[in-house]
């Protein structure tokens, strides 16, 4: 059992490991993330990652009153993510109707 | 806790209002210590109001044990039947039913009743010691009240004294770990006897004809027609009108009816209960929004809830008093019904800004009561010269209508000084008071007029010479000039806008005179929003109470504002200050708030838009969609191409259901599409009669759509089908149930979203019976190959171009459709195949022992049962078929039904009767129609309809429907499509019940698999045994006695004996039952006239409902459904038995009743702790209508039986 446990552990390490890397590997470029609780959608550019929490300077979100300031997202309450790297499709234009 | 109570039922007088009207005859429950106290005040004021006289409520916490000793005071047993709670249904229910010992008092008598209080809520009580409907029996009366469970630990003080309190219908409630909140109680009661100070039956001033009906709430109620004769007499505010001022504080004062005030913020909670006896009322609580189900985060928000009789719900405003935006003021609260809301169903919410200590008065120099503050929340400021707070810094005059509000109006005046130190810092037009938007949200801004124009609402040129409607500004030449067709106004914003309306009122000053209505000087009109926040003071387009009169004058403009905070759905808006008199013109629309960052554009021509009851929704992330808006109208006033009215009142002016129905200003009766062969089967067939004219909704095969369901008008419930399609009933919530049916009223708003799996023509319909026949229904249309007309939406492939030539009506019956050709959408590959073989053909039925019976019916049976039925052998039952999960069933349908079998060959149907009755001979073709499972539209739905295959059989003829059952959802709705007027209520209906997979069907009795019955154990290998009891409710039935003589029901039924005066509306004719079965209760008094006996199998044997039957703690499920067929909305109720609202979701509310049952609903009822509810009691539960007029006594009602000791003829289960 102790065995398994430890396997599950490092497989976990792993898993967020990578995602750090990926993110860290994102900074300077903008990121779509939700996640399952409020306000669910974040649109912005990657600012740095602090341990394990990413810090998004979020432009867009479901709320206009949340948004133009900075939020901090641990990974494991993200649900989706895609980073617009270079060459990479754009994530949509977001434009309240004026 | 052990928590003990002393209740007496008294015979009393209630004074309804300021006026003197009162009820001499009334009734309640009062606690012991309060009786000589409410008595001596009721001697020495006859004709004024007592506080104390009001609906019982007492409160008890969650866990607690209750003990009631009920002492009766009344001259017949009486009883108190508590629902919700749990006890010992021998010895606490409240009855005399079945073979329980009786559990009521006689005269002089009592009782002591022993409760569990074991979930949070409302626990209504009532009496059902006399069910009589007149005003003979005890719920019309006023013998009703609650006992309110509140969380564990929780205790209750008077909000005046802040003393404690045992009884009341408002109290401070607290709890050492939760914030304090504000409880009011808030008993709808309507047909209560009520004189007038004469001792007469109250008139009303305008018609010189009788009032309208009771219809209040906690036994008050402030009609127009009393507050009218002060404008009449000169009184007060001579200038006006009357209906614009009907709630205004500054003409009259404050009303009778309930004022419950609360400081801004204030956490509150509303106990609303239908404690009535037929209406199903829409509870409207303006500016603010709650949860449909109150513990479930994910269920719709709502602001307007329908509430059908011996129903209660917890309204739990969001964000407290005031809404987000922290509004202060008046806020109107009140029955939507329009003819209930101007007989004086409405009263208030008072949201105050400053501290009321008791020290302070109203304009009108009455003084305002103390109120305290909430305990764990800022003490509001105490008022000053400069800053006294609401309603004292508005510049009105006593006796004069209330001012106009400061910047609003084009032109019109700016702030007196007490109103800029009561204002917000940045005041501006429509957000004086209350700063509506967070932040600086986008803006969008509308110009809309509302006009008067003629409106012709169909081809047969019904028309309502004087409609009234709203139009953007820049559509009114086209609309005026018939360039544009009128439609009811529906406006788009994404959530998040501020929402800016500059409304010009173009109408003439009078609404003229005609056979429907008297002349009326309808100088004003407003422009009432729902959802949205909004200064209540300011933008509210009411006058109500305090507030100003946020409406406009003709040829002026006003501005409103209103914030969008988040997706909401279509919020109502409509006119609030002669709604009574115009809004069943048209003066009705929607706007729309749609997720953030939608485009809208017109389906057809692509053009970008912001309006339009058709158009595509364009998102950058969730998938573009097709957006449609239905609004349902009653009371349409309309007259034929000849200029005579349609079904006019008795008198003009009269709130007797005049008029007609219709959805979007249009309506397709079906009396004018018989075709040329007179088959009512064709009648909805694009093929033989054209398209109708009312909306078909346009897309593409697997297009998303979402339905914004609204009622424009004006007081009657109606019951959404869509035919093939389904949706979740809870959309935010992934747990939820699917439907295919939506019960409305006025002010609800529905989102119903859904994909279109298949292209075909799908019925939408509003389904009972009178509304169909009169038009109200059209089409989802679903193209598989391009049109020019509509666009695709931009994330879904396109569509392929056009190589077939669209259908055009050729006047001749569609070719039969072939159900073999084609699978269901969702079927999988090689999917298990169930078959059925039905057949329809017409036979007696007998509906009770007493000799009641139909001899027209006509039924669905399995092919193998019709033998035995023709004979005698069987008393028919509906059709219950089942199916699993995964199954892919195949129902043959074969018709032998005989011209010479049906009761009205020449066509014409008298009775049970439908407004415009015509010429409709009898289809002998028949169909099966089932709602909510899967199948190929175009083939397996029953329907023939629009431009789809004839999916109806003729005599002689066979067709094999394909229904797949996609998952185990529980029960479905069965019945005829071929002709609704003259096949559904003699029978063509039934029930399908999709089941988990691997279940097997056993007979109850013999454990032997069954194909069929309503009564089955159903066996499921992981799930064990489960009784399933299905309960096929219906009304509109046709029966004739033992005599062969027509009973005329509802008022051949009534106890002791109608009232000649009575007035029934067409939809409430007929008899009604479960199961083809009914026990009237007027055969059982006929036999033995003892109220209080009518419900007893000892006096009378078993009903002829069903008597179903289990050992405690067994496992079981109430199907529930009503395919059959009146507009009347019942309540159903299960004694001493609670279930889950929603049966998939584990955050939702426990019930025991389940209200809004018209035609197409499904419901299923997985009973909480068994057989015997949660303390396995045995004994005789009664199941019934939660109408008192008249379903009771119509013999909507029957057993549920518990036994004790292991019965021979009932195996027990495998356990």
């Amino acid at each position: 059992m102790i065995h398994k446990f430890s396997n599950s552990d490092s497989y976990n390490t792993i898993h967020d490991q990578a995602l750090e890397d990926y993110f860290r590997a994102g900074i300077g470029y903008k990121a779509l993330i939700l996640t399952p609780s409020y306000p669910f959608l974040f649109i912005g550019e990657i600012l740095s990652l602090i341990e394990d929490h990413i810090e998004l300077m979020v432009q867009t979100t479901h709320f206009a009153q949340l948004e133009n300031r900075t939020w901090l997202i641990h990974v494991h309450n993200i649900e989706v993510f895609y980073i617009e790297f270079p060459g990479e499709p754009c994530i949509p234009e977001l434009n309240d109707i004026a | 806790m052990i928590r003990r109570f002393h209740v007496v039922a008294i015979p009393i007088r209630i004074v309804v209002n300021n006026f003197g009207d009162h009820n001499p005859d009334g009734m309640m429950y009062v606690l012991k210590e309060n009786e000589s106290k409410v008595k001596e005040l009721v001697r020495k004021n006859p004709f004024t109001q007592v506080e104390l006289v009001q609906p019982l409520t007492i409160r008890a916490n969650e866990g607690d044990t209750v003990e009631i000793l009920f002492e009766n005071q009344l001259p017949f047993a009486t009883g108190m039947h508590f629902q919700d709670l749990d006890y010992n249904v021998l010895t606490s229910d409240g009855t005399n039913a079945g073979f329980n010992p009786s559990s009521l008092a006689e005269c002089g008598e009592t009782i002591l009743y022993r409760v569990n209080a074991t979930h949070e809520g409302i626990c209504f009580f009532t009496d059902l010691g006399n069910v009589s409907s007149t005003e003979d029996g005890s719920s019309i009366q006023g013998l009703f009240g609650t006992l309110l469970v509140e969380k564990r630990g929780s205790w209750w003080t008077d909000p005046v004294t802040g003393g404690p309190l045992n009884s009341g219908v408002f109290a401070d409630i607290h709890n050492p770990f939760l914030p304090s909140f504000r409880e009011y109680a808030w008993f709808f009661s309507d047909e209560m006897e009520v004189d007038d100070l004469t001792g007469n039956r109250p008139l009303n001033p305008l018609t010189n004809q009788e009032a309208e009906s009771f219809h209040g709430v906690n036994y008050r109620y402030e009609p127009l027609h009393n507050r009218i004769k002060l404008i009449e007499e000169g009184v007060v505010a001579p200038e006006s009108d009357g209906e614009e001022v009907h709630h205004d504080s500054w003409v009259f004062g404050d009303p009778a009816t309930p004022i419950m005030c609360g400081y801004r913020d204030d956490p509150a909670i509303i106990r609303l209960i239908h404690a009535g006896v037929k209406e199903t009322h829409v509870f409207h609580y303006h500016v603010h929004q709650w949860l449909r189900d109150s513990t479930n985060m994910n269920s719709e928000i709502v602001d307007a809830q329908a509430i059908s009789p011996q129903s209660h719900y917890t309204v739990q405003p969001l964000y407290g008093l005031g809404s987000l935006h922290g509004a202060i003021g008046d806020v109107v609260v009140h029955c939507h019904l329009y003819p209930h809301f101007e007989v004086g169903m409405w009263g208030m919410n008072r949201i105050f800004d400053t501290l009321q200590d008791g020290s302070q008065c109203y304009p009108n120099g009455k003084p305002i009561a103390p109120l305290q503050p909430l305990p764990d929340r800022p003490c509001p400021p105490e008022p000053t010269k400069a800053r006294p707070g609401f309603p004292n810094f508005i510049p009105g005059k006593v006796g004069c209508k209330a001012p106009r509000p400061p910047l609003g109006i084009v032109g019109g005046r700016e702030m007196t000084e007490l109103e800029k130190n009561a204002a917000v810092p940045n005041a501006r037009p429509g957000a004086v008071f209350a700063d509506s938007c967070l932040g600086n949200p986008v803006v969008l801004e509308f110009n809309v007029s509302v006009i008067e124009l003629p409106l012709v609402y169909n081809k047969q040129g019904w028309n309502d010479p004087k409609g009234r409607i709203y139009v953007l500004d820049e559509h009114l030449d086209d609309v005026l000039s018939g360039k544009k067709e009128p439609e009811p106004l529906v406006l788009y914003a994404p959530a998040g806008s501020c929402i800016r309306m500059n409304f010009t009122n173009r109408m003439p000053h009078l609404l003229d005179g005609d056979a429907f209505q008297l002349v009326t000087r309808t100088y004003e009109v407003g422009f009432h929003v729902h959802f949205v926040k909004f200064d209540v003071l300011v933008s509210d387009g009411a006058n109500v109470g305090w507030n100003y009169d946020s409406s406009v004058l003709p040829g002026e403009t006003i501005r409103y504002e209103w914030f969008a905070d988040t997706e909401l759905k279509a919020f109502f808006f409509h006119d609030h200050l002669f709604p009574v008199s115009h809004q069943q013109h048209g003066i009705f629309g929607s706007c729309v708030i749609q997720p953030r960052f939608s485009e809208f554009y017109d389906s057809k021509t692509g053009e970008e838009v912001d309006h339009g009851t058709e158009i595509t929704v364009v998102h950058p992330i969730i998938p573009d969609y097709r957006d449609f808006a239905l609004f349902v109208q009653d009371f349409a006033l309309l007259f034929d191409k000849d200029g005579c009215p349609i079904q006019p009142p008795p008198f003009p002016g009269s709130q007797d259901d005049p008029g007609i129905f219709a959805v979007n200003y249009k309506n397709e009766p079906l009396q004018f599409r018989l075709g040329k062969n007179c088959d009512p089967a064709y009648s909805f067939s694009s093929y033989v009669n054209g398209d109708p004219i009312t909306p078909i909704l346009r897309a593409y095969k697997g297009d998303p759509i979402r339905i914004r369901l609204l009622q424009g008008a004006h007081e009657e419930s109606h019951s959404f089908n869509v035919h093939g399609l389904k949706w979740k009933a809870e959309r935010p919530s992934n747990d939820s149930q699917l439907r295919s049916q939506q019960h409305i009223g006025i002010s609800e708003s529905f989102t119903l979203e859904m994909d279109i799996p298949r292209a075909g023509d799908y019925l939408w319909a509003f389904g009972d019976e009178e509304d169909v026949w009169n038009g109200t229904w059209g089409l989802i249309r679903a193209f598989d190959q391009e049109v020019n007309n509509l666009i695709p939406l931009p994330d879904r492939p396109l569509p392929p171009p056009r190589t077939k030539p669209l259908p055009k009506a050729t006047g001749k019956p569609p070719a039969p459709a072939d159900p073999q050709c084609s699978l269901p959408p969702e079927v999988a590959h090689n999917p298990p195949i169930r078959r059925y073989r039905v057949v329809a053909f017409q036979t007696p039925i007998v509906y009770n022992s007493f000799g009641d019976h139909d001899p027209f019916g006509i039924i669905f049976a399995l092919e193998e049962d019709v033998e035995d039925i023709l004979c005698g052998k069987k008393n028919p039952e509906p059709l219950v078929l089942r199916g699993n999960s995964g199954d892919l069933v195949e129902v043959t349908l074969t018709s032998r039904l005989k011209f010479d079998l049906f009761p009205f060959p020449d066509g014409i149907h008298p009775y049970p009767p439908v407004k415009e009755q015509a010429v409709y001979p009898p289809s002998l073709r028949i169909s099966l129609h089932v709602n909510m499972l899967d199948y190929d539209v175009t083939t397996s739905s029953g329907d023939t309809v629009g431009f789809n295959p004839d999916q109806t059989v003729g005599p002689g003829e066979t067709i094999t429907y394909r229904w797949h059952v996609q998952e185990n959802i529980g029960t479905c709705a069965m019945w005829d499509m071929a002709d609704l007027r003259n096949h559904r209520s003699f029978g063509t209906f039934g029930a399908f019940i999709a089941e988990p997979r691997f279940t097997t069907y056993l007979d109850p009795r013999t454990l032997k698999p069954v194909k069929t019955g309503a009564n089955v154990i159903l066996r499921h290998p992981f799930n064990g045994d489960f009784r399933e009891f299905v309960l096929i409710m219906h009304d509109g039935v046709r029966l004739v006695d033992k005599q062969d003589q027509l009973i005329i029901d509802p008022l051949a039924g009534v106890i002791p004996e109608a009232d000649p005066d009575d007035e029934v509306d067409t939809y409430d004719f007929g008899s009604r039952g479960f199961n083809y079965r009914t026990e009237r209760l007027i055969n059982r008094y006929r036999k033995h006239p003892v109220l209080s006996d009518l419900f007893s199998s000892k006096v009378f044997g078993d009903p002829a409902t069903p008597v179903f039957e289990a050992y405690p703690s067994d496992p079981v499920v109430v199907r529930l459904t009503n395919p059959s067929e009146r507009r009347r909305s019942h309540t159903f109720h299960l004694h001493g038995h609670n279930w889950k609202f929603d049966p998939r979701d584990i955050d939702s509310r426990i019930d025991s009743y389940v209200g809004h049952l018209v035609p197409g609903v499904t419901e299923d009822l997985l009973l909480i702790g068994g057989a015997g509810g949660i303390f396995n009691i045995p004994g005789d539960y009664m199941y019934r209508s939660g109408n008192i007029r008249w379903d009771i006594e119509q013999g909507m009602w029957g057993i549920f039986r518990v036994h004790d000791k292991v019965m021979p003829h009932l195996p027990i289960l495998e356990r």
